[in-house]
């Protein structure tokens, strides 16, 4: 089962899809969630999930306002997605039959 | 800061990570939304991987305060009360600092501060006195140390274009006066050395302030005409507003000179202070013995014009900042006092709090913690503690700094420059770092590393390292604050004793005013004292007026204004060896309005102001005493005011006043008629002695006045008891502060001491139940423990007597008539805070004295 920063993160992610690195999935977390995490604790959760497999990355390219510095892009792997997948089930299994607006559709 | 932050990670990460990390801080530093401080620690929290030593210090320290901050969260009374009591101390530390800073540390705000002096004539007994034109000007002739140097004047005129009239304070200065502080005009010119000269004098430069604030800061005003005392004088320029004129903090406006060659210019003519540069390279020592060398010359040419040899030359910050030194220096040593309270109660409070955490500290030893790393913890939390307490004082300064610029005297330079600043705020730095060393290593002295002990019991623990620097610390608290209440107490038997003074005339209701007459309404003296008549008698119709006098001067209102008097058919050799009294040209009433007692001889009646009366006099009883020491002054005969003035006949012998304040050396006086003075004062004192409350006819007297003449200003409305409390208002300020001090600081040592006797009874509880239980009595537990605090006190007491005696008499200049080693205040002191600190041994000691033995024993 997923941490809440992981599936926000994973989502995130997905969201923003090519060229998913800090500063965009940042952004998306911010504009969605309205929570304005530091690039430290986004990267220390990528690399956990990397850890675990399920999410994958590459050197991206450097740019000028960057400081000529190369992006590390990330993209959710088929582990990711179905651990997504079974997390979001336990929680609609959790809260069946409760009034806490996640009820199963 | 972002490079600073850029190179650490780029240290501290992995170099895969870093490329990256660091990438996306750019680019979000380039959207201009991060706070880079907070992301760096955060990807050094989360991300580091490769040990570097300024990140694992970082991270640890981080770590540290995290923890400290839960620890003083857990103990919200103890953070509460140590930040408060640093917030205090440091707070009331850089405010005083604030205040001194400008005035005696700084050096003032001209270029080469160092080399300007003022000069003084010295009098037959050693003390200043000011210069003559005539010798200041043979002086700078003759010099060769001196740059250049500048007479100074006071000049009140009256500016009556551009609204109300006004008067407003002024300098006349000699054409160099700008030139020898090194400062210019900010608009326009400054003075040219053809206008230091009669007739070409009408010429004055204006301060920013006046000019901002009369003029509505028109820069066209400068080379135009404005009207001074009825005259047209042109506006060479206005000064910057950064320029602080420290020489007479008061003054708006400068006039030049002109003296030369003035019947007022004069050797003997004592009325000008004289500012002068020295050379680069030549010492103050070596001007005052070449300015010596010149004096001996004038006093041999000239022998019957000085009174006494030699010359005085002080540093010009010295001399500026001379009357307040004592105090100032006074009060920065106690606010020092008071700060090492302070620290010495929240350094006791913290090791309170070291005992009790034993066992924390212990586990964390055995679980690997070596001690550096503990010291560290605890360094850490001082640190915290000092920093809030440092943030507490400096929000503190900035609240109270205000109040008490708005009370100091007008006249202390540097009033404009004192901020809470970089200074201020560096020694508040200083002191929090010094203070978290302080209370993270005292109680790192106790024995809370102890694995064995510590973990073995939890109540058995003693601490006795502890206990005894707590001890120590209480002695100091009390000793301390013993030295600030004794200060206290001499200022404040001091100012009973000044209050008690008789200042020889009748203070209550009584008001007391100046009013003007310049301009071509008043060309001459008879047409001045016409106007003071009518004023006179105008003001006594009012309901409510019991008697109306006028004089060229008051007492206790500032004024200084001698004459030498010589005994007319008994004159000393040297001219200039006569005794001074201060002048007053009075109307006839005077005496009896001020309620002067006349103790021989007669008053002056309406009769002698006629023209062709006899040239009359009174002087005061001492001025009688001094000239006719075993005769009746009654019929003698007076000169004042140089050789050639007429001869007056002594009709009456008068009580003594204060003049220039209740703890001023008493001077003496002679009272002559206004209209038998041989000039009119412009300025003149009226006194209003009324049946009920002076100040509610303020309004009524003003309306009198302007009747008779609207275009004169009214100035410095008063009541003689505001002019009395006024007088003494610096000692106040002074005594409220000492005893705001002393206070804080009783009350820092009494919690102090109730502290380790708390701490004592909750450790000693089990001791204390077995004493119960084999027979003690609940009164010799009590006694135990109140002579346990009683023990501290006194020895804390001992040394405060050592100490106050040391220190009191830095104290001397700010005392009347009390020594600085007076045994009442000692004896009341040493009473007061031996009662107090009793007082607060008696809470823990009967709360040892009702210690069940049963509950104490089963306990274990």
């Amino acid at each position: 089962m997923l941490g809440e920063l992981e599936q926000v993160v994973l989502l995130a992610v997905m969201r923003v899809g090519r060229d998913a690195y800090g500063v965009p999935i940042h952004d998306e977390i911010l504009r969605r969630a309205g929570r304005d995490l530091t690039l430290g604790t986004i990267y220390k959760t990528l690399s956990r999930l990397e850890e675990k497999g399920l999410v994958a990355s590459h050197v991206g390219e450097p740019t000028a306002q960057r400081g000529g510095r190369r992006t590390r892009c990330y993209v959710v792997s088929a582990a990711g997605k179905r651990s997504l997948q079974s997390t979001f089930k336990a929680l609609r299994h959790m809260a069946s039959g409760l009034d806490v607006g996640l009820e199963p559709t | 800061m972002i490079r600073s932050c850029i190179w650490l990670l780029e240290r501290s990460l992995r170099p895969d990570l870093a490329e990256h990390v660091i990438g996306d801080l750019i680019e979000q530093q380039e959207r201009g939304s991060l706070w880079m401080l907070g992301e760096t620690v955060s990807a050094l929290w989360h991300l580091h991987a490769r040990p570097h030593a300024t990140s694992e210090l970082l991270l640890s320290i981080v770590a540290d305060l995290r923890i400290a901050a839960r620890l003083l969260g857990r103990s919200p009374a103890f953070a509460f009360v140590s930040v408060l009591t640093l917030g205090l101390a440091i707070g009331a530390t850089t405010a005083i600092f604030s205040v001194i800073e400008p005035v005696l540390l700084r050096p003032l705000p001209y270029p080469n501060a160092e080399r300007l002096a003022l000069v003084w004539e010295r009098n037959a007994d050693g003390s200043r006195d000011n210069v003559g034109f005539a010798t200041f000007h043979d002086l700078i002739a003759r010099s060769h140390t001196l740059e250049r140097a500048a007479a100074i004047g006071e000049w009140q005129p009256t500016l009556s274009d551009h609204g109300e009239p006004e008067r407003v304070i002024g300098d006349r200065v000699s054409w160099t006066y700008f030139r020898t502080l090194g400062v210019r005009p900010a608009i326009g010119r400054d003075f040219a050395e053809s206008e230091d000269l009669p007739g070409n004098n009408q010429v004055v430069i204006l301060s920013y302030g006046l000019w901002a604030r009369r003029y509505g800061g028109d820069s066209s005003i400068v080379g135009s005409a404005i009207s001074l005392d009825g005259k047209p004088m042109t506006v060479a320029g206005v000064m910057p507003a950064s320029f602080d004129n420290t020489i007479s903090p008061r003054v708006k406006i400068w006039r030049v000179l002109g003296y030369l060659n003035q019947p007022f210019a004069c050797r003997t003519c004592h009325h000008l202070r004289m500012l002068a540069r020295v050379r680069p390279g030549v010492s103050l020592e070596a001007a005052h013995a070449e300015l010596d060398g010149i004096k001996a010359q004038l006093v041999k040419a000239y022998p019957k014009e000085y009174a006494a040899d030699g010359m005085l030359v002080g540093r010009l910050q010295d001399e500026i900042t001379m009357a307040s030194r004592p105090a100032l220096l006074a009060l920065s040593g106690a606010v020092l006092l008071v700060l090492l309270i302070a620290v010495a109660n929240v350094v006791s409070l913290q090791l309170a709090r070291a005992i009790r955490r034993a066992q924390e500290f212990a586990v964390r030893g055995a679980l690997g913690a070596s001690r550096a790393r503990l010291v560290r913890q605890l360094l850490t939390e001082g640190l915290l503690l000092a920093m809030l307490g440092g943030a507490a004082g400096v929000v503190v300064a900035y609240v109270t700094l205000p109040f008490l610029i708005a009370r100091l005297p007008s006249t202390l330079p540097r009033l404009s420059a004192m901020h809470v600043d970089v200074g201020a705020l560096g020694v508040v730095t200083a002191i929090v770092l010094l203070l978290a060393i302080a209370m993270g290593l005292a109680p790192a002295r106790g024995r809370f590393i102890n694995l064995s002990s510590a973990l073995g019991s939890g109540r058995r623990l003693s601490g006795t390292a502890n206990h005894s620097t707590r001890a120590a610390l209480v002695v100091a608290e009390v000793a301390l604050a013993m030295m600030l209440l004794v200060s206290a107490g001499l200022l404040g038997r001091s100012l009973v004793r000044l209050m008690g003074v008789d200042v020889g005339f009748d203070t209550s209701h009584l008001l007391t005013l100046e009013i003007n007459s310049t301009g071509p309404r008043y060309p001459n003296d008879s047409s001045v004292f016409d106007f003071h008549d009518r004023v006179r008698e105008a003001v006594s119709a009012l309901p409510g007026v019991v008697s109306v006098a006028v004089a060229n001067q008051l007492p206790l209102a500032g004024n200084l204004d001698m004459y030498g008097v010589a005994d007319v058919d008994n004159p000393p050799a040297n001219p200039e060896q006569v005794p001074f009294g201060d002048r007053y040209a009075v109307s006839s009433d005077y005496l009896s309005t001020m309620r002067i007692p006349i103790l021989a001889g007669r008053g002056l009646t309406a009769a002698d102001a006629n023209d062709g009366a006899n040239k009359v006099a009174l002087v005061s009883d001492a001025l009688a005493k001094r000239l006719w020491p075993n005769e009746s002054a009654i019929g003698k005969r007076i000169r004042v005011g140089g050789r050639d003035g007429p001869p007056r006949a002594i009709i009456g012998v008068t009580g003594n006043i204060h003049h220039s304040g209740l703890d001023a050396k008493s001077t003496m006086q002679w009272y002559i008629p206004e209209r038998q003075m041989f000039f009119a004062d412009n300025q003149e004192a009226l006194a209003v002695r009324t049946a009920g409350d002076p100040a509610a006819l303020v309004p009524a007297v003003r309306r009198t006045i302007a009747a008779i003449d609207p275009t004169q200003p009214i100035v410095k409305i008063a009541t003689m008891d505001d002019l009395v409390s006024a007088s003494t208002s610096q000692r106040r300020l002074a005594l409220v502060l000492f005893g705001a001090f002393a206070a804080a600081a009783l009350l820092l040592a009494v919690a102090g001491i109730y502290g380790v006797l708390a701490g004592t009874v909750s450790e000693r509880t089990r001791e204390i139940g077995v004493r119960s239980a084999l027979g003690a009595t609940p009164t010799s537990l009590i006694g135990m423990i109140v002579g346990q605090g009683g023990r501290l006190a006194a020895i804390g007491i001992a040394l405060g007597l050592a100490g106050s005696f040391a220190l009191t008499r830095y104290l001397q200049s700010l005392l009347f008539g009390v020594a600085p080693n007076d045994l009442v205040t000692l004896a009341a002191v040493c009473v007061l805070l031996g009662g107090v600190t009793l007082a607060a041994c008696f809470v823990p000691a009967t709360r040892a004295a009702r210690v069940d033995p049963s509950t104490a024993l089963r306990s274990e």
